[in-house]
């Protein structure tokens, strides 16, 4: 067994015998799953007594001398209830759409979809809760590790610190890649086995989506933890890394626009285009004359799209540059 | 190949104050620690470059100037190819607080790809055998100090570097400690062993370096720094007239005070040559109850040496 692998395997049962990384690895386990089992909740469909108890509402207020009236008013002054047309047949057909009660009146009910829970549901908050959770791991990992000046008695027996550094940022980013993978999977197969058991749409080109999105969210989350581990072992110290990692994260968006710095290079836009294959953001721009607008200097907001492979690049040339400045540093600087 | 395991020349380390300025840690040191095993004391005050020194041929600092070897390698260079034959324990012992002593050495044991049984045996050196899975943080001082020494053996070294080994032990474990640190050195293992308890050094210790400010200030074999033995102590039964017959024979006799007090004098001789005063004063029917070399200890030679230099640094 070459030196390298001995040390990855050393890093690897380095990782998983600290509690708080078991801690947080539980975590990470048990935030899809309650999001799932809430997914399923949410959405099953009504029981039979809420269709009936539905069923009996509608059937009274049909009944009722309330609706009576209103069907009475709607046909005799359409224009009242916003109908333009003359032809009886249309007036009859248009306020019977808007007065006529319906079981979905009385029943609210959510469909389960596994399109809208990807682009905007459950999948990119659950990408978010993962990345901060591994982010944490990678920060505790190392940072344990500064904190119990054990970096030098590891350095002790391996030297070569570039090594080191890239053996625990493999574990960390590895793990953290492969956890989030099977996580984010199991989530849209097993989201996919409900909505396929309710006979909505599933399978074929809907899961495939869903399972891109969740390789997408596993590239960040990796990403998240190496971000985490790059920078405790730069700052050596895993409350100064969450701080300003939170910090970017909480408040980056709103820093760049007081300083005037387009959205375009806000760290959790160019996130959320990496997961969810582009996002949408706002610049302003010179009204155009189409819009009637005629005002001094005066500017309109405009939607712009941030593609995947922009959002990427930002997430990835930042990520690369910690990496890069956190292994210099850390191959240069004086071990305590 | 070369006869000394350490050796530096014109070592210098640097450190930037926080306002800016610059402390010199370690200056022009030449260090050389000779091959064959034994153990080579590395003596010098609080603050005298000792740790920084140990720090920098461990490649956990980078020195400001000057070059290092290790078992005639230099290092940092080529660290990577003879730190396997180097055990340290650096300052205070550093392990992960929450793993057990046993987990801590598997892993250091495993990075080096040393066999199974090789943590046991140092466990058991180390007598930690009994409580070798209990959590490192639960550990006495005492107990981490030999499990960090036990984390040294972990890789058969022929060369030992030990900061401060017994910091924190009673009386017990520093004799336990000196005895391991004895027979390593009795084995063949070239021990360099940074301390401030000078009887300690003296006891375990063929060879010493002595620092003070950075500065090397000597070095050499024990014996050879404190030097041969130029005067004797004497007690007779009549010390007055033993200093009579002595002085006639031409000695310098001086009296001091006897340990039980001014009632019970002794007499010290100026001579290297005890035979001599053994032949004079049986030669006058007086007969020794005690004949004493005396020569300047250690801590004496030391605390001559450290004051010395630091009212050169005053001035």
């Amino acid at each position: 067994m070459s030196a390298f692998v001995r040390l990855l395997r050393v890093e690897l049962l380095r990782l998983v015998r600290r509690r708080a990384v078991l801690v947080l690895l539980v975590g990470a386990v048990a935030v899809p799953v309650v999001m799932g089992v809430a997914v399923t909740l949410n959405t099953r469909p009504p029981s039979a007594a809420a269709v009936a108890d539905a069923e009996r509402q509608v059937e009274q207020e049909l009944q009722s001398s309330w609706y009576a009236e209103s069907r009475a008013q709607c046909t005799e002054n359409p224009s009242e209830f916003g109908i333009d047309s003359t032809d009886a047949g249309e007036i009859e057909r248009q306020c019977t759409q808007q007065l006529e009660p319906t079981i979905d009146s009385y029943l609210w009910h959510q469909e389960l979809s596994l399109a809208s829970e990807s682009t905007e549901g459950t999948g990119v908050a659950l990408v978010v809760i993962l990345a901060l959770l591994m982010m944490v791991l990678g920060t505790t990992f190392t940072g344990h590790d500064w904190a119990s000046g054990s970096v030098s008695n590891q350095l002790l027996f391996e030297p070569r610190r570039v090594r080191v550094w890239g053996a625990k940022a493999i574990v960390v980013t590895g793990s953290a890649l492969v956890l989030s993978g099977v996580l984010l999977s199991a989530y849209w197969i097993g989201l996919n086995a409900v909505a396929a058991s309710r006979d909505l749409p599933s399978g074929g080109a809907v899961l495939v989506d869903c399972l891109q999105m969740g390789g997408r969210g596993a590239g960040v989350v990796a990403a998240a933890a190496l971000c985490g581990f790059a920078l405790t072992m730069l700052f050596r110290s895993t409350v100064a890394t969450l701080g300003i990692l939170f910090g970017v994260a909480l408040v980056g968006g709103v820093v760049l626009a007081v300083l005037g710095v387009s959205g375009r290079f806000d760290p959790a836009l160019n996130t959320l285009a990496v997961v969810a294959d582009g996002a949408t953001y706002y610049v302003d721009a010179p009204c155009p004359p189409e819009q009637g607008i005629d005002l001094e200097g005066g500017y309109c907001s405009e939607e712009r799209t941030l593609s995947f492979a922009a959002g990427a690049a930002y997430t990835g040339t930042a990520v690369g540059a910690s990496a890069l400045l956190s292994v210099l540093w850390f191959r240069r600087r004086d071990v305590p | 190949m070369s006869d000394l395991v350490i050796e530096t020349t014109g070592l210098r380390k640097e450190f930037r104050t926080v306002r800016g300025g610059q402390r010199v840690a370690v200056q022009s040191l030449d260090l050389a620690v000779p091959a064959g095993g034994g153990v080579h004391g590395f003596l010098g005050p609080n603050g005298s470059g000792k740790t920084t020194t140990i720090r920098m041929l461990l490649g956990l600092a980078r020195p400001t100037r000057g070059t290092m070897r290790l078992f005639g390698q230099p290092v940092p260079e080529r660290l990577p190819h003879v730190i396997d034959r180097v055990g340290a324990v650096v300052e205070s012992p550093k392990f992960a607080p929450n793993f057990s002593g046993r987990l801590n050495l598997q892993l250091l044991s495993d990075a080096i790809g040393a066999p199974r049984g090789r943590v046991d045996e140092a466990l058991e050196t180390v007598q930690l055998g009994g409580r070798d899975r209990d959590r490192y943080k639960s550990y006495s001082l005492g107990m981490k100090q030999r499990l960090a020494i036990a984390a040294t053996l972990l890789k058969r070294p022929d060369l030992l570097i030990l900061d401060e080994p017994t910091n924190g032990l009673d009386p017990a474990g520093i004799r336990e400690i000196r005895e391991t640190i004895r027979g390593l050195g009795e084995a063949g293992v070239t021990v360099l062993l940074s301390s401030h308890i000078l009887a300690e050094v003296q006891q375990v210790c063929t060879s010493a370096t002595i620092i003070g400010n950075g500065r090397l200030l000597a070095s050499g074999r024990v014996d050879d720094l404190l030097g041969t033995t130029t005067a004797h102590r004497v007690v007779v039964a009549d010390p007055e007239r033993a200093q009579a017959v002595l002085r006639d024979a031409g000695l310098s006799v001086t009296v001091v005070p006897g340990d039980p007090g001014p009632e019970h004098p002794e007499i010290r001789v100026e001579t290297e040559d005890a035979a001599r005063i053994t032949q004079v004063l049986g030669g006058a029917g007086l007969w020794l109850s005690e004949l004493t070399p005396l020569r300047p200890d250690l801590e004496t030679f030391f605390l001559a040496l450290t004051d010395a230099e630091r009212l050169g640094a005053d001035r």
